[in-house]
Order: C-alpha cells, then sequence, then structure tokens
C-alpha cells in the first residue's frame, strides 16, 4: 500500500506542473502580452499606468521568469493582488475557500443520501414502478441545468412561501441555524445533480453483484433480505461507485462556480466568476490553478481509498 | 481447405456488412426501447426546429413591444413576453439553432481534434503517447465548466469562442477513448497482416484501424452534445457565452428569468425547460446508440 501510495503521488506531480503550464500559457495566449489586450479593452487606463501595473506585476520579464515566479508564489502562498480591488488574493481565498468548501462538501453528503438508498431500492425492485421513478429521477439529474434549477428553487420559494434566501453570508461558527438556511437549498440543489450519475452507477452494480455466486449462497443460507443486501452485496458493489464519486468531483467544482452565483454565496465559484468579468487575471489564474490542484489531491485520495478497498489494484 | 474458400470473400464483404449491421443495430435498438424512438423523436424535432426557426417563429425574436412587456402567457403569447415585451416562444426557437450550432461545431471540432491526438498516441505509442497523454492529463485536471470559463476570460465573451472553449474541454476525453480503440484495434491479426506486406502507416490507420474507432467515437460524440448544450446555457447564464441581444437559451434565463422572477416566473420556465429537454434527448439517444454499438462503453 505504502509503495502505491508513494508511486501515485509521484505520477500526479508531473500532471500538476502540467496543468500550471496550461494556465499559465492560456493567460498569456493573446497575441501582444495579456495586460494590455486584457486592461486596454475597458479604456479608462493610461499608457503609464498600464506601464506602471505591467512592472508590478512583473509581465517585463521573460516567460520562463514570470512562469518559474508565479510557481513559487502559489507555492510559497503569496499569489499577489487582485487587479480590480487590490486586495491580496490570500485574504480573498481565505474568505473564500471555507464557503465553498462547506458547500461542496454539504452538497456531497446530499447527493449521497439521496443516491444510494435509491440506487438500491432500484436494483432490488428492478422493473417495479419504484424502479422507474428512481431511473426518472437519475436523468433528469443528469439533464437539468444546476441554474435552472436553482432559480426555480428561488422563484417558487419567494411565490409559495414568501422566503428569499438572506444576503450576507453568516459563518456556522457565528449562527449555526442562519448558516444553514442559507447553505441548504444550493446544497441540495448540487447534490441533487451530483445524485444522479451516483445512483444510476450504484443501481447497475448492486444488480451485478446480486447475481454473484455468493449472494445466492447467503440467499441459500436463509438469511434475512436486508442482511444480504446491505451486508453483503452492497458493500462490493460500492467499490465502482467510489470512482464514480470521485469522477464527480470535477462537476462537484464546477458546479459550486454556478450555485454560488444564483444562492449569491462568497465563495470561490464566485470569486473566480467575478475576476472573470472583471478581467482580474491574476484572481483567474491562481483560483483556475488552485481548482485544478485540489482536484488532483482528491483524485489522488479516491485512488487510494479505492486500492485500499480492493487490495488488486496495489498490485498492478 | 474449404473453410478458408468460405472465409475469404466473407471478409471482403466486412466492411459494408458491418455498416449495414450498424444501421440495423441502432434501428433494432429505437424500436425495441420507447425512450430510445422518444428521443431520437425529440431530437429530429429540435433539429427541424432549428432549420425552420424563421417560418415557425410567431415574431420576430428581436423585436420589442414595450406596451406587452411581462405579459402571461396566452393565445398570442403562448410562452409569454419578456422585460421589453420580445415574444419568449419565438426566441426559444431561435435558440435553437445557437444551442445546436455550438454544440454541433464544438463537438465536431473536439471530436476531430480528440481523434487526431488519439490516433497518433495509440498508433505511434512510446514517447509521442507519453507527452500527448501527460499533456491531455493537465489539460482534464481542470473542470471542465472552470476550463471553459478560463478560456472564455482570455479570448473575451462571444458565442464562437464559447464553441472554442467547449471543444478543448472535449478533446482530452475523446483522445483517451480513440486512443484505447486504437491500441485494441493494433492487437487485431489483419493490422500485423498489413504491416508485414509493408502497407504504410497512413494506409492501415485509414483501412484497418479507423473502422474499429468510428463506434466508440460516435457513441461519445452523441452524448457529448448534450453537454455541449449544457456547458455553451451555463457560459451564457454566467454572461461569458452569448451576448445580449441574441437568443440563447442560458442567457434568456439570467437576464429576465433570475431579474423577474417573482413578477414572470415563465421567464425562468420555459427556457430551461428547452435546455432540459434537449440535454435530455441527447443523453437518452446516447444511451441508445451504446446500447446498440458498443455495450463495452456502458458505466
Amino acid at each position: 500500500m505504502y509503495k502505491y501510495a508513494v508511486r501515485r503521488l509521484l505520477l500526479a506531480v508531473p500532471v500538476l506542473l502540467l496543468s500550471s503550464l496550461i494556465v499559465f500559457g492560456l493567460m498569456r495566449v493573446m497575441p501582444g502580452d495579456a495586460l494590455t489586450a486584457l486592461m486596454g479593452e475597458s479604456g479608462n487606463i493610461g499608457e503609464r499606468e498600464l506601464a506602471k501595473i505591467r512592472k508590478d506585476l512583473r509581465l517585463d520579464l521573460p516567460y520562463h521568469e514570470q512562469y518559474l515566479l508565479w510557481v513559487w508564489q502559489m507555492v510559497s502562498f503569496h499569489p499577489g493582488d487582485s487587479i480590480f480591488t487590490g486586495e491580496p488574493i490570500a485574504v480573498s481565498l481565505a474568505k473564500a475557500i471555507p464557503v465553498t468548501l462547506e458547500l461542496a462538501a454539504l452538497a456531497m453528503v446530499l447527493g449521497l443520501v439521496i443516491a444510494i438508498p435509491i440506487g438500491v431500492l432500484s436494483a432490488t425492485r428492478q422493473d417495479s414502478a419504484s424502479d422507474y421513478v428512481g431511473r426518472v429521477v437519475a436523468v433528469s439529474g443528469l439533464s437539468f441545468p444546476d441554474f435552472w434549477l436553482g432559480t426555480l428553487v428561488i422563484t417558487f420559494a419567494a411565490i409559495w412561501f414568501h422566503w428569499i434566501p438572506a444576503i450576507g453570508y453568516v459563518s456556522f461558527w457565528e449562527s449555526p441555524l442562519r448558516n444553514l438556511q442559507q447553505f441548504l437549498l444550493p446544497a441540495a440543489v448540487l447534490g441533487f445533480r451530483l445524485s444522479a450519475a451516483t445512483m444510476r452507477m450504484t443501481r447497475s452494480t448492486v444488480l451485478e453483484v446480486l447475481r454473484e455466486d455468493y449472494v445466492r449462497t447467503a440467499w441459500a443460507k436463509g438469511l434475512e433480505g436486508r442482511i444480504v443486501v446491505y451486508k453483503h452485496a452492497l458493500k462490493n458493489a460500492l467499490i465502482p461507485v467510489v470512482t464514480i464519486v470521485g469522477g464527480q468531483l470535477g462537476v462537484l467544482l464546477a458546479g459550486t462556480v454556478v450555485v454560488e452565483t444564483i444562492f449569491a454565496l462568497p465563495g470561490m465559484g464566485r470569486l473566480t466568476v467575478e475576476a472573470i468579468l472583471f478581467r482580474d487575471y491574476p484572481v483567474v489564474q491562481t483560483n483556475v490553478m488552485l481548482v485544478a490542484g485540489t482536484l488532483v489531491s482528491l483524485n489522488l485520495l479516491v485512488d487510494l481509498t479505492y486500492a485500499w478497498l480492493d487490495p488488486r489494484i496495489r498490485y498492478q | 481447405m474449404a473453410t478458408v474458400t468460405a472465409r475469404a470473400p466473407a471478409a471482403l464483404e466486412t466492411e459494408s456488412a458491418v455498416e449495414i449491421s450498424r444501421t440495423r443495430a441502432l434501428w433494432t435498438a429505437i424500436r425495441r426501447k420507447p425512450l430510445g424512438a422518444a428521443s431520437a423523436a425529440l431530437i429530429a424535432i429540435l433539429v427541424l426546429t432549428a432549420i425552420l426557426a424563421d417560418s415557425l417563429a410567431p415574431y420576430d425574436p428581436l423585436a420589442a413591444q414595450p406596451e406587452i412587456r411581462l405579459a402571461a402567457p396566452s393565445w398570442e403569447h403562448p410562452f409569454g413576453t419578456d422585460d421589453i415585451g420580445r415574444d419568449v416562444l419565438s426566441r426559444i426557437i431561435h435558440g435553437s439553432r445557437i444551442s445546436l450550432w455550438v454544440g454541433l461545431l464544438a463537438v465536431g471540432i473536439g471530436t476531430v481534434a480528440g481523434m487526431i491526438i488519439g490516433l497518433l498516441s495509440g498508433y505511434c505509442e512510446g514517447r509521442t503517447d507519453l507527452v500527448l497523454q501527460r499533456l491531455m492529463d493537465g489539460i482534464q485536471a481542470i473542470p471542465g465548466l472552470v476550463l471553459a470559463l478560463a478560456i472564455v476570460s482570455v479570448l473575451r465573451p462571444s458565442t464562437t469562442n464559447a464553441m472554442i472553449a467547449i471543444a478543448m474541454v472535449i478533446i482530452p476525453g475523446n483522445s483517451r477513448i480513440v486512443r484505447g480503440a486504437v491500441l485494441s484495434a493494433k492487437q487485431n491479426r489483419y493490422v500485423e497482416a498489413a504491416q508485414a506486406i509493408g502497407c504504410r502507416h497512413p494506409r492501415i490507420i485509414v483501412s484497418h484501424i479507423l473502422p474499429n474507432v468510428t463506434a466508440p467515437i460516435l457513441v461519445i460524440a452523441s452524448i457529448w452534445l448534450g453537454n455541449a448544450i449544457l456547458i455553451e446555457a451555463t457560459l451564457s447564464f454566467l454572461g461569458v457565452g452569448t451576448q445580449p441581444p441574441d437568443p440563447s437559451w442560458g442567457l434568456m434565463l439570467s437576464s429576465t428569468g433570475r431579474a423577474f422572477m417573482e413578477q414572470a416566473p415563465w421567464l425562468a420556465l420555459f427556457p430551461g425547460l428547452a435546455i432540459s429537454l434537449a440535454v435530455l434527448a441527447f443523453n437518452l439517444f446516447g444511451d441508445t446508440l451504446r446500447d446498440a454499438w458498443d455495450p463495452k462503453l456502458r458505466g
């Protein structure tokens, strides 16, 4: 297990370096230099100010030095300042990250709570009415855009219950109740979207495992149905589900961008969208890289969990 | 000996037989599965709507009539009107053009580029494969929507740039699937035979490898179409895709749908329904195509 973990860790490093090169290259892909093109468009910045900003941001250095400097800034947790607000990016991230983490964690939990029981129910009662309902819910989760669901939830909550999501974020430690009120609906919208793929996967793996010989043996021994399904079948059926949940992390991180924008939660996603709209490219660059880094680390964690659950993988 | 002579003409016919059996397999799948038939019908309606938008739309999608602003659904305006009195139905009908156009082009570019990279990677193996696949890993480490947002932020928001961004998101996954298919196709005896008799690489790729790759690539492309429509709508919703006054479904939802949601919930309801139905149709059709052509891709 130890060897496997080290090997996977070593494989993740070049991927991260390549992502950083892609992000860095992307921000400088425009003809001329990125800043002139981005800032010049707004029309309210003079040539001298532009030269000063370029110098402050070290855009006058050769590309390789700029890249190394940026990597160093990222690694040493000092990714520079926002062009637009002047606030250090580290400070705005420190405020935004807990919001996104809370939203993502809640959405993940809600997604699993919706997906696994419905998936198991769908499989154990294959081709029954509840199976069809479960499958329709899963496909609609994949097809309904989360920004539409979010908008509808806010609209109908306002029309039917005269409830409008509170503006102004309150942290969990300040007021747990108010914080949960703010997070529950966005997390449910995001969780519903996440649950779709997990539900489909749980259904098909449980169906597959229920046909295995050892499950038949368990039935033949006269074990109770619940024990056969939950103790014998589910444990093995959940192994591929872990991979699917791992694959969903990208969807989850991208989903927070949309959901935070709709529900006005001041997280990473909203920070990124705002930075893009204001062409605040140091913030965009840092945030995109941070998301890539998080995704690579989380995928590593999923791979390690997978190897822990299924010993065969470690020896491949 | 008899078996050899019996097999030889069959082998010559394989290519056309493959074509026929694929069409037949798809037809059987559509007939047997009601959901497959429904999704095919929905896609046909969507495509026809986009082609005939000019004659189908009851009003000009850009013509504002402030005197009937925010009018509720009625016989004259079945989906109501928006904040400056434009007919929502006509805008949704014209919006299908943007969604389909962006979806088709983005998936087309992404599929062709992914196929070229996958073919090079799988056929050449070695260092080319290593470099190309690590590059794909690097792109895939960034979530699709975030990558698309970053690309659009550099290129500036527009429908065309959204399309390029979506194509970039599609390339890595496609290249990987093609690479896998190429690697397994290379194991076939006939590829080895072609190499042994001195066939040139382009000929081996075009006549012996490519036919093995088309099924998985078409299946994946059909599933990606739904996703591409969804990403375009999301980018436009966030304000970095199609720009006003063009009627993109995602933009309609964000610009008027959210602003007037309490007075006019239909402004949020109908564009979202259009996106969901289009994505649903392509997802279900992709499932049917996969069951018919390439059941191995399931799960």
